[in-house]
């Protein structure tokens, strides 16, 4: 959490400690799973992942930049500065690297969520069992 | 009246990330609170109301800054090794311009005056243009390497200890350099040019000498000086 919180995202849900290592890479998989889309700029990516998330996940708005350049340092995010409407913007696209980081991220993260809804709906309770006895 | 944004660019270069990363974060982040500041607008609420809702979506001061500063990659050459940028790059770029200054000194002296015991001499016609590009060079280098390194220091808002190392270091060196130019019997008749760094050989060399280094440093750290008693008053104020 405290992790996310240094990138300024919060989650709804009240949570009271997490392990700081736990949900590294969402902001990442949400920016680059919304770019493999399409361009976007920061603003719209904002939006994008607040409607999208049902505003479950409510972005900082500011401290999206900071992920996107680090994102684009590391080649995973080219940008481009284009003016639509009158203004000037820097547009995001995903590069091949970052929808190969997209597919890594997706995975662990599809991993991770299924053995926690496994956790959650008592699954493999006799493993647990076995494990503390 | 310093707006948020502008607190967040101090408060950014002041922790060390480079300006070219501050100057794009901060470019990015008024387009956004100008998307904002529309976005609520049109949504029905004053221009006052606008602004100050904008304010809070785009996020706490703490939480912008923190955010760029905690990402090490961002973090200018100034502010992770001081020590090269303020002194050894300075010195470096100085004993360049030197090798330079006195490669046109010897080569000029071959070429031009092949007959004279020294360089140093009265000259006319190309010879003139040619030998004053060397002591361009020679006297404009340390003035220009002292004026980058305040530039440098009040882009990057560094604290003194460095740049003022920097400074002193171009201005003894600058100071005690001698030039000496000569044609040693034995050496085929080459002439040749080297130099040294030294006070001098008597007392009132040696007050020469430091009164020189200071003139130096003066020139050379003024800028940067007024640049600091400016931005404290300001601050103050």
């Amino acid at each position: 959490m405290i992790y996310l919180e240094s990138l300024g995202i919060k989650f709804a849900v009240a949570t009271r400690e997490t392990n700081p290592n736990f949900m590294n890479g969402v902001p990442e998989l949400l920016i680059l799973r919304l770019l493999q889309q399409g361009e976007m700029y920061g603003y719209e990516i904002v939006q994008e992942i607040r409607s999208r998330t049902g505003s479950v996940v409510a972005v900082g708005e500011g401290v999206v930049y900071p992920v996107l350049h680090v994102l684009e340092r590391e080649g995973a995010l080219a940008s481009k500065r284009r003016t639509v409407g009158g203004r000037s913007r820097i547009y995001y696209v995903v590069t091949p690297l970052g929808t190969r980081r997209l597919t890594v991220l997706s995975e662990t993260w599809n991993q991770l969520a299924a053995a926690i809804q496994r956790l959650l709906k008592g699954g493999n309770l006799g493993d647990a069992t076995r494990f503390s006895s | 009246m310093a707006t948020p944004l502008d607190s967040l660019r101090e408060r950014l270069l002041r922790a060390g990330v480079a300006p070219r990363h501050v100057r794009r974060y901060l470019t990015e982040l008024a387009d956004h609170l100008s998307d904002l500041r529309a976005e609520e607008e049109h949504a029905g609420r004053s221009k006052a109301d606008a602004e100050s809702a904008a304010l809070v979506r785009l996020g706490r001061i703490d939480d912008l800054s923190r955010a760029m500063i905690c990402q090490r990659q961002f973090q200018s050459w100034c502010a992770r090794a001081p020590w090269a940028m303020f002194t050894v790059a300075p010195l470096l770029a100085l004993a360049a311009a030197y090798f330079v200054a006195c490669l046109i000194l010897w080569s000029g002296w071959r070429i031009l005056l092949p007959g004279s015991d020294t360089p140093f001499v009265p000259v006319d016609g190309l010879a003139v243009y040619y030998f004053g590009l060397g002591r361009m060079i020679y006297y404009v280098t340390p003035v220009a390497i002292g004026w980058g390194i305040c530039l440098l220091a009040a882009r990057q808002r560094s604290k003194a200890a460095w740049p003022a190392c920097g400074l002193i270091l171009t201005a003894l060196v600058a100071g005690t350099a001698r030039v000496h130019a000569g044609r040693p019997a034995g050496f085929g008749g080459i002439g040749r040019v080297g130099m040294s760094f030294e006070l001098g050989p008597s007392l009132p060399a040696v007050a020469g000498s430091l009164s020189h280094v200071a003139a130096v440093l003066l020139l050379i750290g003024l800028p940067w000086l007024a640049w600091r008693i400016q931005r404290a008053g300001s601050l103050s104020a």
